[in-house]
């Protein structure tokens, strides 16, 4: 039996955006040929992903409102969703092996299990550190006489701290994987 | 004949030339495999409603009759596999298929991959793609309601969709590089009363802009070579067809426009390769006339692969002598 979820202009915040579970929803029509291609392949997914990965559809003619919001212009449009984010998207009928795929790569990045989560949350933190450690030393270069300033001194300790709790995090990720 | 990756007949293309193709070598006891890149059942796919294929005096939607092709050649054993093939070439006895995921070895191949829609290739098009540029309007014209779109093109099909559009949207530009249609007489009768529709003659589209979704149109004007603009929400393609023949020119003979030259065997200029379909040069382009080609390919490829497998048992005969 698919496990489907049917979802109108009322649910879909509560279905989609506040899932627990990545999400994806198929924008459809019953007047679309290539969308009964598709929905054999999602109706199959439903079943073998089933409590792991949630699979919607959303008939267009119906839910307007929805489908003016998303700017669907063509269907079948398959988009995916992640904590209430659109992540990704399908346009038109594909293989069953590109959908697949897709569902694969999100949950290599986005686990729905408790450590993999709190994997990707460190992950995504040890990176955003870096980055702006990087744009400050570059700044750092470009900029004379830092040190007589006691504000620039602080910022300058502060930022030393950081980066070595942000090793920390390192190896932490490390022990956690 | 051992190898998994050996064939007797490899067929290219999953639409209804191929799926007949595939349905009569199968049964004819070859051993085949149709490779198709993307979803099986080719163009019909976007067909709501079939009308005039036989056996169905109601009509038929193109995904329910392609997925009905599909059932009945792998009834009867046709093996089928989602890729796309890049190169054929040409052995002594064999052709290597080489795909995005492997190779094959085939005595034979029939190339039924049909055409797909001209592209204007212009700076937005691949952008919008899905937000605003489409390439069929049956499909996509009802998701702009109440807005004002155009559509390129002045043959049968670009008026098709502009009076399709009509009854969606509230105004369809018609933008022609002529100052008059290729369409039916009949069609641009429709086309002339329609008070929805306007006609920009003469005029090329340069470039498509807007934010995620279409909003403007640049325009060129070949007669007063003016350029302007026009503010629409969407842009339907209806320029024509080109055939998939990209990855077989080494092999076989096209025709300018790129179609393959077959006899009424559907044996193309290299034996060993059939092709039948709209790929093929002077297709009917209807359904009826794709599963006739493809019956006549296939059992023209079997008649080959038997006197190919014929001459290849002799030479072993001779070499073991």
């Amino acid at each position: 039996m698919s496990k489907v979820v049917e979802i109108t202009d009322q649910n879909f915040k509560e279905e989609v955006l506040n899932s627990d579970l990545p999400t994806e929803v198929d924008f459809w029509a019953p007047w679309c040929g290539p969308c009964r291609m598709v929905s054999p392949i999602y109706d199959k997914l439903s079943e073998e992903y089933d409590g792991r990965f949630k699979f919607c559809k959303l008939n267009v003619d119906e839910n307007q409102q929805t489908a003016m919001k998303y700017q669907i212009m063509s269907i079948p449009m398959q988009m995916y969703f992640v904590d209430g984010q659109k992540i990704n998207e399908i346009l038109g009928a594909v293989p069953e092996l590109i959908i697949r795929n897709m569902v694969e790569s999100i949950f290599k990045d986005f686990p729905t299990d408790e450590r993999g989560r709190l994997r990707v949350i460190l992950n995504s933190w040890i990176q955003h550190n870096k980055e702006y450690s990087k744009k400050f030393s570059r700044w750092m270069q470009k900029t004379d006489n830092v040190e007589d300033d006691a504000i620039y001194h602080s910022i300058l300790q502060a930022v030393q701290e950081m980066e070595k709790a942000n090793d920390n995090f390192s190896r932490l990720l490390i022990e956690l994987q | 004949m051992a190898n998994k990756n050996t064939k007797e007949c490899i067929i290219i293309g999953g639409g209804p030339a191929g799926l007949t193709a595939g349905l009569y070598a199968s049964r004819a006891g070859l051993k085949s495999l149709l490779i198709e890149r993307g979803i099986f059942g080719g163009q019909i796919v976007n067909s709501s409603l079939v009308e005039n294929y036989p056996g169905f005096p109601d009509g038929i939607s193109g995904s329910e009759l392609s997925s009905l092709m599909h059932q009945q050649a792998d009834k009867y054993g046709l093996e089928t596999q989602n890729a796309e093939v890049i190169k054929v070439n040409r052995g002594e006895f064999y052709y290597n298929v080489f795909t995005t995921e492997e190779t094959f070895e085939t005595l034979s191949v029939i190339i039924t991959c049909g055409s797909e829609y001209r592209k204007l290739t212009i700076p937005g098009e691949e952008k919008f793609l899905g937000y605003g540029v489409s390439y069929c309007a049956t499909c996509d014209g009802f998701l702009f309601r109440d807005r004002e779109v155009a559509v390129v093109g002045g043959g049968d099909t670009a008026i098709t969709d502009a009076l399709e559009l009509t009854r969606h949207v509230k105004k369809v530009y018609v933008i022609h590089r002529r100052d008059q249609l290729r369409a039916s007489q009949i069609l641009q009768q429709r086309a002339f009363t329609e008070p929805k529709l306007d006609f920009i003659w003469n005029t090329v589209v340069e470039e498509i802009k807007g934010g995620k979704v279409v909003k403007e149109l640049k325009l060129y004007d070949l007669k007063t070579e003016n350029h302007f603009s026009l503010q629409v929400s969407g842009l339907f393609v209806a320029i024509g067809l080109v055939p998939n023949t990209q990855y077989f020119a080494n092999v076989i003979k096209l025709d300018k426009t790129g179609y393959i030259y077959v006899d009424e065997m559907m044996a193309t200029s290299t034996p060993g390769i059939f092709a039948a379909g709209d790929i093929r040069r002077n297709s009917l382009r209807q359904v009826a006339a794709s599963v006739g080609d493809g019956a006549t390919a296939a059992m023209s490829t079997f008649k080959y692969v038997q006197e190919v497998e014929d001459k290849i048992s002799i030479l072993n005969h001779s070499h073991r002598r």
